[in-house]
């Protein structure tokens, strides 16, 4: 990747299509030219967010603790683990 | 409400939050502005002002303006007159000057060029009355195969690369047709391009071969 400029764009890109792990890594490569640019800094600061939220929403689902709330007639029943 | 539930909706949030900072018509009208900022510029230059401070500046908040696509080959042909208006002011023996003069070859390098207004002069011939209502015929095919789902999510080059394979293969000639288009328009953007030049000047000497047989 010649142009941090490209990378840049290329995560742009990448974000729209919802591809936010290649997002991170597009950012990581522009990330030296564009360390002042308070719009670089909010997108590649949230995206690395979002990645740490879907990595720990993945952790709870891979670890069979799933916790489902049961509700009968509108009304919690019981909590599952 | 579980620690699962909150973390779905702060995901929730963010992926909202992400998808609105990069919708391509909030983009488009970012870009409308930066043009607007650069017209000012230039004309500051034109009036004899020093805008090396104001032109640094637009470089290194527009920076990525080309790569975000958001730019029309009209607004593109207006960033590049107003760069090329700013250059000719620009004082050569002054250092400063010197680097914004090649910030400005370097957006020219990527497909930011000053366009002339191209006027044909010839008559047409009585037999060619119909040769622009075929190929604005062709324009309308090429740009249903495009939208017909089969590129959806697909980066140009990649597409591209389909569009030579279906060149080489099928004997119509739109989508050589395409190809060059495209492969014009990513030059102008600044990707290289010269497999794919290659690629279609290979399948039009094949596709002549095979006329002259």
């Amino acid at each position: 990747m010649s142009h941090p400029e490209e990378s840049y764009g290329k995560a742009l890109e990448a974000l729209r299509n919802k591809n936010y792990r290649a997002a991170t890594g597009f950012f990581k490569l522009a990330e030296n030219q564009f360390a002042d640019n308070l719009d670089f800094r909010i997108l590649s600061e949230v995206t690395a967010l979002l990645i740490a939220v879907k990595d720990e929403i993945n952790e709870i689902v891979n670890s069979g603790f799933v916790v489902e709330e049961i509700f009968t007639d509108g009304q919690e029943a019981e909590l599952r683990g | 409400m579980s620690r699962y539930q909150v973390l779905k909706k702060l995901e929730s949030t963010l992926e909202g939050f992400l998808q609105e900072a990069v919708r391509p018509e909030k983009v488009s009208i970012e870009g409308k502005r930066t043009i607007e900022t650069l017209h000012e510029i230039a004309g500051e230059s034109l009036r004899g002002r020093f805008i090396n401070n104001q032109l640094s500046g637009w470089f290194s908040q527009n920076s990525r303006l080309l790569e975000s696509k958001s730019l029309s080959e009209s607004d593109i042909t207006k960033v590049a007159n107003f760069l090329g208006s700013i250059k000719s002011g620009l004082d050569e023996s002054d250092p400063e000057s010197i680097k914004l003069s090649e910030k400005i070859d370097d957006w020219r390098s990527r497909g930011v060029i000053p366009r002339r207004k191209l006027i044909l002069k010839l008559k047409p011939k009585t037999g060619d009355k119909n040769l622009l209502n075929e190929f604005m015929n062709l324009l309308t095919k090429e740009s249903q195969y495009i939208n017909s789902g089969e590129f959806d999510n697909m980066h140009l080059l990649s597409a591209l690369d389909d569009i030579l394979r279906s060149a080489e293969l099928k004997n119509d000639s739109m989508y050589a047709h395409l190809a060059g288009s495209m492969i014009y328009y990513l030059k102008a953007n600044g990707y290289k391009v010269e497999p794919f030049v290659k690629r279609l000047k290979d399948i039009e000497q094949k596709r002549s071969e095979r006329a002259d047989k």
